[in-house]
């Protein structure tokens, strides 16, 4: 699954970050950074409702290759800012982050 | 707290070949701490701890016409050494070794003794405290502060004296950059902005300088828009430095979590990061108000933070107990109301 995939499963939309060639290894779905900093997964999908900054920091810090926010929450223009400086993918999701574990779990499911 | 000065040992009257073997073998001795090699963070602008961090003792040693003895050479000579050219001390070397240092005291004790017609070898002072060439001038001015020696003698990696350093030098060259970069901020308004809240630029030559590396991050009470930025950009020095993904990750996430601990639960502090080629150093160091029960803080799930920390996907309560367990060695030590202080360290294996 890369990030176009993520964009088209998710009716999302690439807001910032840039493009990727990045494949999802792990899903996180979590809006407590520190549980998120817990994982010890490569290459991690973030799937959140933290639509900051902090979100794309800590993203950084366990090396994931794709941010989605979801609920279409309007996201900060410093986060597109840190999302760009730092190269990672950032995509807004209409989708409830529960309605997003579910399709990317059969989009995955498929894929296997 | 401690790190490690490079203290080498020879000659009390031992043979040449054993003083050499000392030499060969690298003997390093670890000393009482004489305190972090970094500013309190109260004073200092930015542009000053920055230009610390980027200038090497390298920059600052004189490399020629250093004025030396050999072993052999006799008080008498030294004195008139340093009579001639106005030091207070002369290195003792042979070849490219460091052996001793004659200072203007064993002159004084020689003359006073009746020893001044004596090798060098003889009295020279052999616990030498020196500096490496790659360390970061923040070392050097620390070592300034913590030692009585108005000099310190410079090696290289193969433990070669390459420089003296002096307190002259320091300031000499300390003056002539920050005339530079002030001529350079005044010419670039912008900058001044750029280096405000929890983090700052990179210097330019960090990349370059894998080996030793200092940096110390301001952490603004309740700041979340600037926290996490110590972290990333500790982050990124990794990386330049060539330092495992795994290792990596590990030391960015106890920096993280440290550096959004001090911005939210604590009146402000510091995030210092240490890097040496066997091991990094984060440190977190707050104002206060101090943790009244270390070992409840400690457990996960445990947390003072308020609702508006948590709708910031903070305050979890997992900030320590993560610190914990991704360091090879953690510490704590809170007094209320005066702060608390965490270290991580993270062991490195060799770096090419």
């Amino acid at each position: 699954m890369n990030i176009n995939d993520i964009v088209k499963t998710l009716d999302g939309k690439l807001v910032a970050g840039g493009e990727s060639d990045r494949k999802v290894g792990t899903v996180v779905a979590n809006d407590l950074m520190s549980d998120v900093l817990l994982n010890d997964g490569d290459d991690i999908l973030l799937l959140t409702s933290l639509a900051s900054d902090q979100a794309m920091r800590t993203a950084n810090i366990v090396g994931a290759m794709c941010v989605v926010v979801h609920n279409a929450k309007p996201l900060p223009q410093t986060m597109c800012q840190v999302a760009d400086a730092l190269g990672i993918p950032l995509v807004s999701s209409p989708l409830s982050k529960y309605e997003s574990c579910v399709r990317i779990h059969d989009f995955l499911s498929r894929e296997a | 707290m401690e790190y490690s000065p490079t203290i080498l040992t020879g000659g009390d009257g031992r043979s040449d070949d054993q003083i050499m073997a000392a030499h060969d073998r690298r003997h390093v001795r670890r000393v009482s701490d004489p305190g972090l090699p970094v500013s309190d963070g109260k004073g200092e602008p930015l542009v000053i701890m920055e230009l610390l961090q980027r200038l090497r003792v390298k920059d600052v040693m004189r490399d020629h016409d250093i004025i030396s003895v050999v072993r052999t050479d006799t008080m008498h000579f030294a004195q008139n050494l340093m009579k001639r050219y106005h030091i207070s001390g002369v290195p003792v070397v042979e070849g490219n070794r460091l052996f001793g240092i004659v200072s203007i005291n064993d002159i004084i004790l020689a003359l006073e003794g009746g020893w001044i017609g004596d090798p060098c070898q003889k009295h020279m002072a052999t616990n030498l405290v020196v500096l490496e060439e790659d360390m970061p001038l923040a070392f050097a001015l620390k070592y300034f502060e913590n030692y009585i020696f108005g000099r310190f003698p410079v090696l290289n990696k193969e433990r070669d004296l390459v420089g003296i350093v002096s307190q002259r030098d320091v300031t000499r060259i300390l003056m002539r950059e920050l005339t530079s970069e002030l001529a350079r901020l005044e010419g670039d308004s912008s900058h001044h902005g750029a280096q405000q809240g929890g983090g700052s630029p990179a210097p330019k030559s960090e990349a370059a300088l894998p080996y030793y590396s200092m940096r110390q991050f301001v952490v603004v009470r309740n700041d979340l828009t600037n926290a996490g930025k110590a972290a990333n950009e500790i982050k990124r020095m990794l990386g330049d430095a060539g330092v495992e993904k795994k290792i990596i990750r590990r030391i960015a996430v106890a920096a993280y979590e440290l550096e959004i601990n001090v911005c939210i639960h604590s009146l402000g502090g510091s995030i210092t990061f240490i890097l040496d080629p066997h091991k990094a150093t984060v440190i977190a160091k707050d104002k206060g108000p101090g943790i009244k029960d270390v070992e409840w803080a400690l457990r996960d799930g445990t947390s003072t933070a308020n609702d508006w920390i948590r709708s910031m996907g903070f305050g979890a309560g997992m900030g320590l107990s993560n610190s914990k367990r991704v360091a090879d060695v953690f510490d704590i030590k809170s007094t209320v109301p005066s702060g608390t202080t965490v270290l991580c360290e993270f062991n490195l294996p060799a770096r090419g």
